[in-house]
């Protein structure tokens, strides 16, 4: 029996088997107690005269616009500021620090609600009127959406070049290559191969975080598919509808993301696999057209002749050239200086004119919402705010941490008993946007199960589940940094597999892997205000429930709760940082 | 270490009991209120004055007082659960409560799936302006208007907007997530209207004296009813004699009085009667 566990064929046979018994027993034997319509989603409903359907595909074509038009600008904003953080202009430097860090430790339902909400307030009257006149709700969703994903963008592009040698560069320069030469040939390959995976991971959670923008109004694929439910009752179906295209465009995404990935691979010409040729036909047009541009860009800048002499015209050109630049980089000094002045002018300008009485009556409703003074009926006696949504997040995350480590060593198994589930697992929750999970769990878990949990519950075990994909992927990138021999060693001393792992591999891996989970608890902490839409009490719905009653303050207390969500994730982001350099080997800051 | 661990097996048996403790057993909710002398009501939490947390953080409202009154009538204890309109018809559904007091309105689609009471509140659609920039309705078309996802003013005012000409109404719709949103939007100037049931409207209205005004007539009919689950009759008739009993006995007008009277911000005339059945 042991020895048939073994064979592939029985394996697979096995999951054919559950999976049959699966279908089998929720198609005919299981009760929903509800009564699946499928045709709502491509017949024409008579009580409103509209396919559905087509709905649907309307918000697909929203999310990919907002999706592709916000990628390019973060694209932008992430280059531009991750360069930034490498600058020896110190101005430039704090303003890209600043930029990067407040807008990765704020939750994006804030910023969304910041931008569609309180920045037309800020804004000159015409400038509003044009916004106003245009789509204003793609154009914020759109815009918050580039800023936070190139607040993170940054990291991955400041990270992708501190990670290469400053040798290098000098080796490049002092074997006579041009700076563009240099760029192309050596800088931006490596760079490239740091760079593009993480980025890659980036553009998908962009793509999922577009379904936050339903909460402006934004009638994207989350947004339609809840309309259907609200005008058709058929939530179940609606939800399931706009999963499945998620999923689709996820996992799109990522099989473009691993032929990427596939080409960056270093391989020698006898020793390259399949997907390393499809991926390479794939992206033959792409790598001609680029030698194609680079080569007359590289001729024209090349040095044009090997003598130490120039010509009195080359040294007049250099000269003026020289000036130029001189003059050009003053001005542009001067300018950033004094938009940065005039920024932090304005905003010192709004947080003087902030009503501070506001925010102190309210500050410990926001952090307890009305804890010792709830009722014996609710959960926690009343307990919200902030600390409920700290609560949330460490709940989630110690959970979700056995989750993580048992689906991660699953994913590592050979047995596809194991191997297949757990990656299923992590791939479907990866490839769905969390807004979509935490709907999932509270509107259809209780089909399921026939009994109902609190909404405090729901959400927490939504983000559990969500977490833990994510701790899984965690647990197998530490595991397999581990190399090999580790294991191996371990197993010829005696040990078995569990005594292996717990003694040696673990141990080590874990250890490694503290600032990702860190990281991860920052997300998790700012992924809690999502629970606001199901109508748990934490930060974000206390916030709105006291905006909904105080009316004329939504800058006091947006400010306020924008201020607290950030104190939260930097000093645990701060925590990260110095546990990854106690952890790692000194590194210098590269400066360009 | 060994403490450590102690403590994990204590948490998560406790939170095991905890969810435990939420789980309900199906069947007829009237049976189920009956064996538990408990009323578990939905209530909205961000309708002012239907239900809300006012400023000593307490859940008040025309809704929760109605509720109140019909379990105190029937020896029952209230459990408050906040619903929102999105959430209001799928926990009756799933029996997460029994009964809701959540502004909703009495539509037949909705009818199909769960059941209603009497009428007990008598609202109609209305538009909500700045003032003095409206004189009529008409003046709406092709103009931005918020109104709130999953409610039947959402359709209405669509429908309106496209008999008065309007070419683009989906893309001038927008609906928001909340009232709160839709007024914020409509004070931003992003819409020049919100249209939703005239209580709602004038409760917000009252927030910022003079600075709004409704425009134009009532343009539906939103009577508003307690939602039930679907084929439970012992509930259904328990609650609208409840109904009509307060109306009888004057309850009804001391309740509407304190929330919508003439002496509130929220003055709403009360122009028709609870059915009254002999």
């Amino acid at each position: 029996m042991l020895r048939l566990l073994e064979k592939s064929w029985f394996q697979y046979l096995t999951l054919l088997a559950v999976l049959v018994g699966l279908v089998y027993y929720f198609g005919w034997i299981f009760d929903f107690g509800y009564d699946f319509d499928w045709s709502v989603l491509y017949t024409v409903n008579q009580t409103y005269g509209e396919n559905f359907g087509f709905k649907l595909l309307d918000g697909l074509a929203l999310t990919l616009q907002i999706t592709l038009f916000s990628s390019a600008a973060a694209l932008l904003l992430g280059t531009f500021f991750g360069l930034g953080r490498l600058s020896h202009f110190k101005p430039l430097y704090w303003a890209s620090t600043a930029f990067v860090e407040f807008f990765r430790n704020t939750p994006l339902l804030i910023q969304l609600f910041f931008w569609y909400f309180a920045f037309p307030m800020l804004l000159p009257e015409t400038l509003r009127e044009w916004a106003f006149a245009n789509n204003f709700e793609l154009i914020s969703a759109t815009f918050g959406l580039s800023v936070y994903t190139g607040a993170f963008m940054a990291e991955v592009i400041r990270a992708g070049l501190q990670s290469i040698p400053k040798g290098l560069l000098e080796a490049a320069y002092s074997s006579g290559l041009s700076y563009f030469q240099a760029l192309r040939t050596i800088i931006l390959p490596l760079a490239f191969r740091a760079i593009i995976p993480p980025l890659g991971s980036e553009f998908l959670n962009n793509m999922k975080n577009s379904s936050l923008a339903m909460v402006v109004g934004v009638a994207e694929l989350c947004w339609q598919s809840q309309q259907i439910e609200s005008l058709t009752f058929k939530g179940f179906e609606a939800t399931t509808a706009a999963t499945v295209i998620y999923l689709g465009l996820s996992l799109s995404i990522s099989a473009f993301l691993n032929m990427v990935n596939l080409r960056l691979q270093v391989a020698p010409r006898d020793r390259r696999s399949l997907g390393y040729r499809i991926a390479d036909v794939f992206f033959w047009p792409f790598e001609m057209g680029w030698s194609l541009l680079a080569t007359p860009v590289t001729w024209a800048l090349a040095r044009r002749s090997d003598s130490l002499q120039y010509s009195p015209l080359r040294v007049l050109v250099r000269k003026v050239r020289r000036l130029l630049e001189l003059v050009l980089g003053a001005l542009w000094k001067i300018a950033f200086l004094g938009g940065l002045l005039l920024l932090l002018f304005k905003a010192g300008q709004g947080l003087f004119a902030l009503n501070w009485e506001i925010i102190r009556g309210n500050f410990f409703t926001l952090l307890i919402w009305r804890f010792p003074a709830g009722e014996g009926s609710e959960l926690f006696m009343g307990l919200g705010g902030l600390s409920f949504s700290l609560l949330m997040a460490l709940i989630a995350i110690t959970v979700s941490f056995g989750i993580g480590l048992v689906v991660g060593l699953g994913r590592m198994s050979k047995n596809r008993l194991l191997n297949v589930p757990c990656t299923l697992y992590i791939e479907l929750v990866r490839g769905t946007p969390l807004i979509m999970v935490i709907f999932w769990v509270y509107f259809f878990l209780p089909i399921f199960t026939k009994s109902y949990l609190n909404v405090f519950w729901s959400a927490t075990i939504a983000l559990t589940l969500f977490t833990g994909a994510y701790l899984a992927e965690i647990v197998r990138g530490g595991i397999q940094n581990i190399p090999a021999g580790q294991f191996e060693a371990a197993m010829s001393t005696g040990l078995n597999y569990f005594q292996a792992m717990r003694r040696v591999i673990l141990p080590q891996a874990l250890k490694q892997m503290i600032p990702a989970i860190v990281g991860q608890f920052i997300a998790i902490f700012k992924d809690t205000s999502l629970a606001y839409v199901i109508g748990v009490l934490e930060l974000t719905f206390v916030a709105q429930g006291l905006n909904n009653r105080l009316m004329v303050y939504p800058f006091e207390i947006y400010a306020t709760v924008a201020f607290l969500y950030f104190v939260c994730c930097y000093a645990m982001s701060l925590y990260a940082g110095r546990l990854e350099r106690k952890l790692s080997p000194e590194r210098l800051r590269l400066q360009m | 270490m060994r403490k450590f661990k102690a403590t994990a097996v204590v948490l998560a048996l406790g939170m095991l009991c905890g969810l435990g403790a939420t789980q309900v057993q199906a069947g007829p909710a009237y049976d189920q209120v009956m064996k538990t002398k408990v009323l578990r009501v939905g209530t909205m939490t961000d309708s002012i004055p239907g239900a809300y947390y006012n400023d000593k953080k307490e859940w008040v409202g025309f809704d929760v007082d109605i509720a109140d009154e019909i379990a105190k009538r029937n020896d029952l204890k209230v459990d408050r659960i906040p619903v929102t309109n999105k959430t209001r018809i799928a926990f009756i559904q799933q029996g997460r409560i029994d009964i809701s007091v959540a502004n909703m309105t009495h539509k037949r689609e909705r009818d199909k799936s769960i059941d209603f009471s009497i009428t007990y509140f008598f609202d109609g659609q209305k538009m909500l302006a700045k003032k003095g920039q409206f004189k009529d309705l008409k003046e709406f078309a092709g103009k931005k208007i918020a109104t709130m996802q999953g409610t039947t003013s959402e359709i209405n005012v669509k429908n309106l907007l496209k008999e008065l000409g309007d070419k683009d109404v989906d893309k001038n719709v927008i609906s928001f997530q909340k009232e709160s949103e839709c007024f914020q939007a409509l004070k931003m100037g992003r819409v020049v209207g919100w249209s939703t049931d005239s209580s709602i409207l004038i409760g917000y209205a009252a927030q910022a004296p003079g600075e709004f005004e409704l425009v134009g007539d009532f343009f539906s009919d939103e009577p508003y009813g307690i939602g039930l689950p679907e084929d439970d009759s012992k509930l259904r008739d328990m609650v609208n004699f409840s109904l009509q009993d307060m109306w009888a006995d004057g309850t009804y007008k001391k309740i509407y009085d304190k929330w919508y009277g003439p002496n509130t911000p929220y003055h709403f005339p009360l122009t028709k009667k609870v059915e009254i059945w002999p």
